[in-house]
């Protein structure tokens, strides 16, 4: 292209306001996905996150956000009425209390296995910035005989040696606490970390909002919504159906997939690097087959690589059920679901872009 | 006139690839933060000591013996003090790669805890390859789908038979274009936790510190005028009944050159377990075999007074790294770093004391010379 060829596209663009476009912004679902899984968002504390959302939406969106923290913007008029939701928070805990030893007992158990926690960092994020802890280990733990690791004392050592000293690091009772998390890189197509779960959901829905045409959208109504407090309840998703009834949800969220040797093929058996998956049931939702084959054929006809399976586990989509949506969860399998080393392969997170830019465009 | 031209050049070089001498010593957490992240399992030290080596001083001679021990001299006059640390610490090693890419582990000799293999569930590993390392995880079922009986075993009678590998590959071809053998050494993924107080965490922190202790120690002597010959080791395979220590031994007493008479053992010990255990934050430790005289716990004691360290004592240990030098007339101790959750995936260290491990070595050097 020369340049003043681009020059000119340059000019029009800028002229009637066309959003920036996926490869405008420089940023794939995989760059958006190690940024976002980064920041922290406990349940009940993801404002730092849903800031991060917000601010990476599509230029010239009317972007809303309620006063739980959900954040949305909607595009169009008329039905139907698709609503995408991804939820942003992830599994943590809160310091309870501060001991005279300079330990912090943590309220909260996380939803982790217990024993991956012991003797492992995790953080504090304070006022004043973050804090490193070592959660204690079982007090046998040198013992020949050691007794089972047990969820009690769920507590943090510090390195302080008082109350005085942990509360000068500025730790504080409520402040958030997540697993001291770093990016494990498998291959250049696979990782593994804390919070792929849901942060893939959330970063495959922002790369489509940013690549989508908008201008292209006609004769329907889309919502692209981001929600806190899945996994605590699904208390995001249900205040944002206070507002918005759609006649279609698609939930995007993990696949618990059985996909490693200690697990039964039996169900959740969706393969890493297969592509994105339509979730028929889980154990909050029952989709209805046809509207399944709907998104399967579109897939097809896109050449987007999909699996229909079944699963574990519950979905923001469920609660707009009851105000008469069609709830069509959409995933990617997603390893070792609720552990500090959950796995995505690449391109299953880019067949599930695809599949929610195809939604978007063209479901009627 | 020529010769003096040579050894007037000779000497800049030297100073040029060295640094200035003891003016600006390498810092001993600096140390710790370069070496800290190398796997080193028992037996599989190599990549370790090549970044000792480079980090010594140029001009220090170091030699390695056949299981990759690293000798070294510094200072001049009679044979003196030896301080030796231990390279390695506990791995594991690639026993199996099945079908589907997976990799399963048996030990390399015997872990620090009866429950250390129970740490590996859900957590990064590494595995060092002859194409340099391989990240890996080591498998935990999804929460969601795990039933009570697996959370038991995974939680209560934890083996390894239990622990899978993934390296990422979807098959074992693929997982050996990644370059990984059976017999590779798998690491904990060393990632390194700052609390307060200067504290570090990670695993295997204590025997990293000790290590990086005598490295410190041999820039700073190298630099300075020790009146004694000082011997340092770092021996490979410590962890396997001390089998560096006495390779070491055997082959520089083979060559007439290495008889210690005095060692000091850099190493680290549990603390904070009991009445009779060390206490952490109360300085370091020093080991005995028995509370018996020794000049050596002597020097140390008045050189720990001179810097103003305090110290704290044990005796009746039977440990492997001592042993070997506690041939007859030999006095040999070892000055450890009290180590808080010792053994498990988040060691504590203090860093003062591992710069009172260098500060007071130091000055036993200085001492006995007098």
């Amino acid at each position: 292209m020369s340049k003043n060829r681009a020059a000119i596209i340059l000019f029009f663009s800028l002229t009637i306001g066309i959003p920036p476009s996926f490869s405008q912004t420089g940023s794939s679902d995989w760059d958006l996905l190690r940024k976002i899984v980064m920041i922290p968002g406990i349940s009940s504390q993801e404002v730092k996150v849903m800031d991060w959302i917000a601010g990476n939406c599509p230029h010239g969106m009317n972007v809303q956000r309620d006063v739980k923290n959900d954040v949305w913007f909607t595009v169009g008029t008329g039905k139907p009425h698709i609503l995408f939701v991804a939820h942003a928070d992830e599994l943590g805990m809160t310091v309870e209390k501060i001991t005279a030893q300079g330990t912090a007992v943590l309220k909260g158990r996380g939803g982790f296995l217990a024993q991956a926690c012991e003797a492992r960092p995790f953080v504090i994020h304070t006022a004043q910035g973050t804090v490193d802890g070592i959660m204690l280990p079982r007090p046998d733990f040198d013992a020949r005989q050691a007794q089972p690791y047990s969820l009690e004392p769920y507590e943090l050592y510090l390195g302080a040696n008082s109350e005085q000293e942990a509360r000068a690091l500025g730790v504080a009772e409520g402040n958030p606490v997540i697993f001291k998390k770093k990016i494990v890189d498998l291959s250049p197509d696979i990782l593994a970390t804390r919070a792929v779960d849901d942060r893939a959901g959330c970063a495959a829905l922002l790369a489509a909002a940013l690549e989508i045409d908008w201008t292209k959208i006609k004769g329907k109504t889309v919502t692209c919504a981001w929600s806190v407090e899945e996994e605590i309840g699904l208390y995001g998703a249900a205040a944002i159906a206070k507002v918005l009834k759609p006649d279609y949800v698609f939930a995007i969220d993990t696949f618990v997939a059985t996909d490693s040797p200690l697990e039964n093929k039996r169900f959740g058996y969706a393969q890493l690097g297969q592509g994105a998956v339509l979730r028929v049931f889980d154990s909050s939702n029952l989709t209805p087959k046809p509207e399944i084959r709907r998104a399967a054929a579109l897939a097809e006809k896109r050449g987007i690589p999909v699996q229909v399976r079944n699963s574990r586990g519950g979905n923001d989509g469920s609660v707009f059920v009851a105000g008469g949506a069609v709830d069509i969860p959409l995933s990617w399998p997603g390893a070792h679901a609720h552990s500090f080393i959950e796995k995505i392969d690449r391109h299953d997170l880019e067949a599930l872009t695809r599949l929610l830019k195809a939604i978007i465009e063209e479901w009627k | 006139m020529k010769r003096t031209f040579l050894y007037v050049a000779l000497g800049a070089i030297l100073i040029v690839l060295r640094g200035a001498p003891s003016a600006d010593p390498i810092d001993v957490k600096d140390v710790l933060k370069e070496i800290y992240a190398i796997p080193a399992a028992t037996g599989n030290e190599e990549q370790l000591t090549a970044k000792i080596i480079a980090l010594l001083p140029k001009g220090l001679a170091v030699e390695k013996d056949n299981l990759g021990s690293l000798f070294g001299r510094l200072g001049q006059g009679e044979a003196g003090l030896t301080v030796v640390a231990g390279l390695d610490e506990f791995g594991y090693a690639v026993s199996n790669v099945l079908v589907d890419g997976y990799l399963q582990l048996d030990r390399l000799g015997q872990p620090p805890l009866g429950i250390y293999d129970s740490f590996l569930i859900g957590h990064p590993v590494v595995v060092s390859t002859k194409a340099g390392l391989r990240n890996g995880i080591v498998v935990q079922p999804a929460m969601h789908v795990l039933t009570q009986e697996l959370r038991d075993k995974l939680s209560r009678n934890l083996t390894l038979d239990l622990v899978y590998v993934d390296v990422g590959a979807h098959s074992e071809a693929e997982a050996r274009a990644k370059g990984i053998e059976i017999l590779d050494p798998v690491t904990l993924s060393q990632d390194m936790a700052t609390l307060a107080n200067g504290r570090l965490a990670g695993p295997a922190i204590g025997q990293k510190a000790a290590c990086a202790a005598l490295t410190a120690l041999a820039d700073s002597l190298f630099g300075s005028k020790v009146p004694q010959t000082v011997s340092v080791a770092w021996m490979a395979q410590s962890r396997m009944s001390a089998r560096g220590a006495r390779a070491s031994l055997g082959a520089i007493r083979a060559k007439n050159r290495f008889n210690p008479k005095a060692t000091v053992v850099l190493g680290a010990v549990s603390a904070d377990r009991g009445e009779k255990s060390p206490v952490f934050g109360k300085g370091p430790v020093i080991l005995q075999a028995k509370d018996s005289p020794s000049p050596l716990r002597d020097a140390i004691d008045a050189a720990a007074k001179e810097k103003n360290i305090a110290l704290q004592y044990q005796s009746g240990i039977e440990s492997p790294l001592l042993a070997p030098f506690l041939g007859e007339g030999a006095d040999a101790v070892i000055l450890a770093l009290p180590v808080k959750f010792f053994g498990t995936p988040s060691e504590v260290v203090e860093t003062k004391d591992i710069q009172s491990l260098v500060d007071i070595v130091s000055a036993v050097c200085s001492r006995r010379g007098k």
